[in-house]
């Protein structure tokens, strides 16, 4: 509890650190708003009142803490485009993207495990080469190509027109299927080649170990090493991998996915919001996204003391 | 051989991993997955007309409805006075919750306008009871004023902005709405008047714009910031769901029952007898249960959804123009699509031209009246170097209208005698402006073309940079000037950064008005004059004509301001792009982007039976 305690003190200081270096760059740098708003024919007066309304003549402190206040409070503001409120938005928006996600993610990253498991077993014969090969050209294919691609083989007339080609009209299982087929793909294909590639590596190593010879040494089974050996000795990088990801899937989401795919969730929000400058929701994203990852590494650093002992 | 080599252990391995993500995908499912049945009605609509557009509106609170996208549903959602005749081209104004169109007095400067009797707002909470109750003048004094509270952020006060008695002074006063404005009276509760400051015949025009959709305050008042998320209107549809990937109306009830007339609205039996249209004859609209608006950016998606059969409309990609045309002039459907589709091919309501910065001194007016001549010719060898015909070949797949000027095809003003030969570059002409005038690749300036960060825009700057290589501009003198956002973009235009922009420009009303008042000097930048032209004899002119309702005489003299700039060289204009519009033959519709714009959706209709022969059943 303790250890946790104090991680969560560093933490603080790190969302801070991080929250000040986004806010200087999206007050500094982000987009303007004020001259997507104002209407033709604007004069200064009317830009300047524009401006008022948007709290851009306010003082950057004064801007900051209410931001770092708006966080600690989760009253995050509305935002500036539609008027909705942030929280509000967020709610509507990450179950979706959750839903959206989450099963590519999860089939992403274990089928990349049993992959790296296969390919380390199989260590320079065809099957690791083959291995490989397929995953160095899921590495080289663009997101949007495979996405392009997919939507016409699987939801075209062009193609075999099993799914829909975009939308989210999801009401039941059934539906859910139907709209989260193509993407969960798409992401699959795209991410496997990455995931494959670095479980392998992991795998690799760990199996070269002295502990795993001397398993096979006293004859385990293939399933015990593998089990028992290569795959828990390696959960350390594992649980990096995976649980570092866990914040950009659920705040972040995917922009290319929901926008191709027109799915509303909380990656099209972010990217309209950077486009139009709502800082508002861009603040809250950034913002929510830092403290994930702060929540996450909290969380993994307790995790790396279950999987492995020897860590204090 | 080691303890590796069978595969088959492995094999169970993936099958408990296999089994774990399907239980947690399942899971996953769960918090998404209600997102439509909130809102839903429990009976499905019987018929559904599922439109796409290329870009989505973020607010639809009329006072915000800039883009094409948020006009689009803020007609639909909400009345205005007036719109456009679904089906007379050129455009022709139609009364919508006016009755009638305007009194207007003998010098132009009172307009009376009385309600159409029965209108109703739709049943919201905002309303004692839930209950919609009846529009009145008075709701669109204060729609109009709501334009000009700095509260609002509205988009639309610069329709109305020293044209309305009083209004900028209310404005000035603090914007209270207790506050009456002496040029905009509720007289009674259907008739309206405005008084002008000065005659504005196209006021009647503004009157169609979403801007000036009338909205109830209890409403607002209600909703507060949300109101942009919370439409309640009077318009023929009412919200169902908005998000940003997706819009959804269902017909109001309890809209108005006015009966279609194929006469009234400007019906053309020779070029819109295929459409089926003659079925919609004494209907009352809307005549669609449903609408879905599917906001969709990406080409690629777009088109897909369209093909796979998910939309029944779509403004069709560039990039797909040679799956599509058989034919480029006129534009033809390919056999395969026409059998399922029909196409229209309008120029687009405005142009695409490229300023020059006249407040820049490097290229623009100089206090040097010898640098200054040198300026003009330079400008006039860019533009005599800039290659119309290549720009529309390779970017509006050669079916772009191009035209010399500043008054566009779709302006009724267009002069279609002056522009009937093809606007040609000439290079020789080009170089001699450059040499006669002393410009050489040493002295010539460093030439910095603003645009917002995409490959399109990459590629017609360097474009624009091959073309003036032509004629000697060294490469390295003509730089790019890249921005992230529209919105910094626009800031450094508007803020006079930019050496030279391109700009495309949307007109409002079909009235060339709009489009010379952007080369009208006071209306230099941060106003839409995004050039800062600012020429004695072309402002005398506009202020001559401002008044002036449409006849010969205001025309020459439109033509002559646009002349002026033509000589000036101020700008490189320009090119009316060409829609290409396909749409399902199941359906009897005329759809419109220009300036019937989102009115035309009250009037798609299944194809079938006509009105007439649906009453004598």
């Amino acid at each position: 509890m303790r250890y946790a305690l104090s991680k969560l003190a560093h933490g603080l200081f790190l969302v801070l650190g991080v929250t000040l270096i986004s806010f200087i760059l999206m007050v500094w740098f982000g987009p303007d708003q004020t001259y997507t708003l104002i209407g033709k024919n604007a004069n200064p007066q009317q830009i300047a009142e524009v401006r008022h309304e948007l709290g851009y003549d306010q003082p950057f402190a004064r801007r900051y803490v209410d931001y770092v206040a708006q966080l600690f409070t989760l009253n995050l503001g509305a935002s500036n485009s539609s008027g909705e409120p942030v929280s509000r938005i967020l709610k509507r928006t990450v179950p979706i993207t959750l839903a959206l996600m989450l099963p590519g993610f999860i089939l992403g990253n274990l089928l990349g495990i049993a992959l790296g498991l296969t390919a380390a077993q199989h260590r320079g014969r065809w099957t690791d080469h083959l291995i490989n090969g397929f995953s160095v050209t899921g590495m080289s294919l663009s997101f949007l190509v495979i996405i392009i691609l997919l939507q016409v083989l699987l939801s075209t007339p062009y193609g075999l027109n099993l799914f829909p080609v975009r939308g989210w009209q999801v009401d039941d299982p059934g539906s859910y299927l139907k709209y989260v087929t193509v993407p969960t793909l798409s992401l699959i294909l795209v991410t496997l080649g990455y995931n494959t590639r670095f479980y392998r590596a992991v795998f690799v190593d760990e199996s070269g170990k002295d502990h795993i010879r001397t398993a096979r040494a006293c004859g385990a089974s293939t399933a015990t090493i593998l089990w028992k050996h290569v795959l828990k000795n390696s959960l350390v990088p594992v649980l990096t991998r995976i649980m570092f990801s866990i914040p950009l899937i659920v705040i972040s989401g995917s922009l290319l996915l929901e926008s191709y795919f027109g799915i509303p969730g909380i990656g099209k929000a972010t990217f309209d919001a950077i486009t139009s400058g709502d800082q508002p929701v861009l603040k809250a994203v950034v913002g929510l996204t830092a403290v994930a990852f702060v929540l996450i590494q909290i969380l993994t650093d307790l995790l790396y003391r279950l999987v492995d002992p020897r860590i204090s | 051989m080691t303890c590796w080599g069978k595969l088959g252990p492995v094999t169970p391995l993936i099958k408990s991993l296999l089994l774990l993500c399907l239980s947690i995908a399942s899971m996953a499912m769960l918090p998404g997955c209600n997102n439509r049945s909130e809102s839903e009605e429990a009976a499905p609509p019987a018929t559904v007309y599922r439109h796409s557009m290329d870009g989505a509106p973020s607010s639809l609170d009329p006072a915000q409805a800039s883009s094409i996208y948020a006009n689009f549903l803020a007609v639909n959602l909400y009345d205005t006075l007036y719109r456009y005749k679904y089906l007379a081209r050129p455009y022709e104004l139609e009364p919508n919750l006016a009755d009638g169109l305007p009194e207007v007095s003998a010098d132009g400067l009172i307009y009376t306008m009385h309600l159409k009797p029965g209108v109703h707002f739709i049943d919201d909470p905002a309303f004692p009871e839930g209950r919609g109750r009846a529009v009145r003048a008075e709701d669109f004094v204060y729609s109009i004023k709501r334009q000009f509270d700095p509260a609002t952020r509205a988009q639309g006060a610069w329709l109305w902005q020293g044209r309305i008695v009083g209004l900028d002074e209310w404005k000035e006063n603090g914007s209270d709405y207790q506050q009456e404005v002496p040029g905009l009276k509720a007289l009674d509760d259907r008739t309206l008047q405005i008084q002008l400051v000065s005659p504005f015949p196209q006021l009647t025009h503004t009157l169609t714009q979403g801007f000036s959709a009338v909205v109830p305050r209890e409403a607002v008042d209600h909703y507060g910031q949300e109101f942009a998320i919370h439409p309640v209107g009077s318009g023929p549809y009412r919200l169902q769901t908005f998000n940003s990937a997706s819009a959804v109306l269902v017909r109001n009830s309890r809209f108005r029952q006015e009966p279609f007339s194929l006469s009234a609205e400007g019906f053309d039996a020779v070029s819109q007898g295929h459409l089926g249209l003659e079925q919609l004859e004494g209907k009352a609209p809307p005549l669609m249960d449903r609408i879905e608006i599917e906001f969709v950016a990406e080409d690629a998606a777009r088109w897909n959804s369209f093909i796979a059969g998910e939309l029944d409309f779509i403004k069709v990609p560039v990039s797909q123009f040679d799956q599509v045309l058989e034919n480029r002039d006129p534009p033809d459907l390919n056999a395969t699509l026409a059998e399922n589709y029909h196409l229209i091919a309008n120029l687009e309501s405005g142009f695409v031209h490229t300023d020059f910065n006249m407040d820049d001194p490097r290229i623009g007016y100089h206090p040097d009246p010898d640098r200054n001549t040198r300026n003009h010719a330079l400008r006039c060898a860019i533009i005599e170097a800039f290659d119309w015909r290549k720009r529309n070949e390779i970017f509006y797949y050669g079916i772009g209208y191009v035209f010399d000027g500043i008054i566009p095809p779709a302006a009724p003003e267009f002069d279609l005698q002056k522009h009937h030969v093809p606007v040609a570059r000439d290079l020789e002409k080009a170089r001699n402006l450059l040499s006669d005038h002393g410009w050489n690749a040493e002295n010539l300036p460093v030439i910095e073309y603003g645009f917002t960060s995409s490959v399109t825009e990459r590629q017609m700057f360097e474009q624009l940079r091959s073309f003036l290589g032509e004629i000697g501009y060294p490469q390295e003198k003509v730089k790019p000037l890249t921005f992230a956002t529209y919105g910094d973009y626009a800031r450094a235009y508007l803020n006079r950064e930019v050496m030279l922009m391109t700009i495309g420009w949307t007109m409002d009303y079909p009235d060339a008005e709009n489009t010379v008042q952007l080369f009208y000097g006071p209306n230099a930048s941060p106003g839409s004059n995004t050039a800062n032209y600012n020429n004695s004899r072309f402002n005398q002119l506009y202020r001559e004509s401002s008044g002036m309702q449409p006849s010969a005489g205001r025309t020459a003299i439109y033509r002559e301001m646009n002349q002026i700039v033509i000589d000036d060289c101020a700008t490189i204009s320009g090119v009316s792009r060409r829609l290409i519009l396909l749409w399902n033959r199941d359906l009897a519709a005329l759809p419109d982007r220009s300036f019937v714009g989102g009115f035309f959706f009250r009037f798609v209709a299944p194809r079938g039976q006509s009105g007439a022969a649906q009453a004598a059943e």
